[in-house]
């Protein structure tokens, strides 16, 4: 999805001036590419989804579009479908869970990315996990950009549909996530690997996605603000001032202020 | 429950410890004596899934594990994050401190021990509606006294 240059006005994305706050803008901005960190193929990720056998076909929740009697709607007219839409897919879902340990991404920032760069799709966002729900087949495009780009670390970043208590805990001595059910693990190489799908479900094959990245790319790459590992919030002084404006003026409208 | 007397330390370290460190420190610590009672506290690490669609599966988990401490068996049930203890006196502490230096030297992350109150000295109401009058008081505080399986007794030199 492309933002039109014909519009009124440039978007910032978002306000500050760290480092952390231009790595959110950077990841929001759907005209800058994300880099691609690793490759995870089309049948790995469908793996650690779980919600179909790799080659299957895709359930339907209702007949194509195409052969089915749409209403007179004007909105309809103005909205192309997404793929998925299109042939009837049902609707799936991919959840995330992110270290408070310099994870690349967070609840908040994945659901504004996601809503900048995709299409048909409906994310949930909570402290510590964000979802994202959308057709199967759009869901599985999106989620292997989500994992083989730089919005993901094999380390601080867990693919968990349920049981996703860590975010907020120490990490183990390996430096992984703790993860009650241990669907990935750090195997002897260096690399980390999916042994169960999103739900804990053992997969038949084990799901190669790459090594954990360095504590320096990480705090690099970091969109969330530590003031005892990395940037403090308090030292954003122009994020401060932005949430600071947000939160008077809404407190202000409570009262309903007479100008 | 606990008399106020005995002094309590809790060890924590900053990440969570794999069961082979977990058992050198244990082991450690025991060489060190004068331990009342301790616990092992952290995340759960449940034998089957607890919730969500895979609810009631098997849940293998690498970190669950039978250990040896002393001369007990020991099978964890958390991933280790926290150990406190109850000393007989407060001559011991220097000895814990220096035992747990000597296990953290090469891990590469710090591990602290702290002084205070970590354990219940008197039971509380709700303990009192939820486990009864009949509740064992030596676990009291520390786990659920209503789970299967009592406390592991090591046992010590004297």
């Amino acid at each position: 999805m492309k933002v039109k240059g014909n519009m009124a006005y440039k978007p910032q994305y978002g306000p500050g001036t760290s480092k952390v706050a231009e790595n959110r803008r950077k990841q929001m901005n759907p005209n800058q590419k994300l880099k691609k960190m690793r490759d995870v193929t089309d049948e790995d990720v469908v793996l650690i989804l779980g919600h179909r056998a790799p080659g299957a076909a895709y359930p339907t929740a209702h007949p194509p579009l195409a052969e089915q009697q749409e209403p007179d709607c004007p909105i309809r007219k103005i909205v192309t479908p997404t793929e998925g839409a299109k042939a009837g897919d049902r609707v799936r879902y991919i959840q995330f869970t992110d270290s408070m340990f310099f994870a690349p991404c967070h609840p908040y920032q994945r659901t504004y990315t996601e809503c900048y760069r995709f299409r048909g799709i409906d994310p949930g966002t909570l402290s510590g996990r964000q979802i994202v729900e959308c057709r199967e087949r759009d869901l599985e495009k999106y989620s292997k950009e989500l994992i083989n780009t730089e919005l993901l670390d094999p380390a601080r970043t867990g693919i968990r549909g349920a049981t996703v208590h860590g975010h907020s805990l120490r990490l183990a001595e390996n430096g992984m996530m703790f993860d009650m059910l241990q669907r990935s693990v750090l195997g002897e190489d260096g690399v980390v690997r999916y042994i169960k799908n999103q739900i804990g479900e053992p997969l038949d094959r084990a799901v190669d996605i790459g090594k954990p990245m360095d504590e320096e790319w990480l705090k690099a790459n970091t969109t969330i603000f530590h003031s005892l590992g990395d940037s403090a919030y308090r030292d954003d002084k122009e994020y401060i001032e932005y949430v600071q404006r947000i939160h008077t003026l809404r407190t202000k409208y409570g009262f309903l202020p007479k100008e | 429950m606990t008399d106020a007397i005995y002094p309590q330390v809790r060890i924590v370290s900053t990440r969570f410890l794999k069961p082979e460190t977990a058992e050198q420190l244990l082991n450690r610590l025991i060489q060190v004596g004068g331990i009342r009672r301790m616990s092992i506290n952290g995340p759960n690490l449940p034998a089957t899934v607890p919730y969500g669609p895979a609810r009631g599966q098997p849940n293998p988990h690498p970190d669950r594990k039978v250990i040896r401490v002393g001369d007990q068996d020991v099978q964890l049930q958390v991933q280790v994050g926290t150990i406190i203890l109850e000393l007989e006196d407060d001559s011991y502490i220097p000895g814990i401190e220096e035992a747990v230096d000597e296990v953290f030297a090469d891990k590469g992350f710090s591990c602290t021990v702290q002084q205070g109150r970590y354990m219940k000295t008197k039971p509380t109401v709700s303990d009192y509606a939820r486990y009864g009058p009949d509740a064992d008081e030596k676990i009291l505080g520390l786990v659920d006294p209503g789970k299967k399986g009592g406390p592991t007794i090591i046992q010590g030199t004297r």
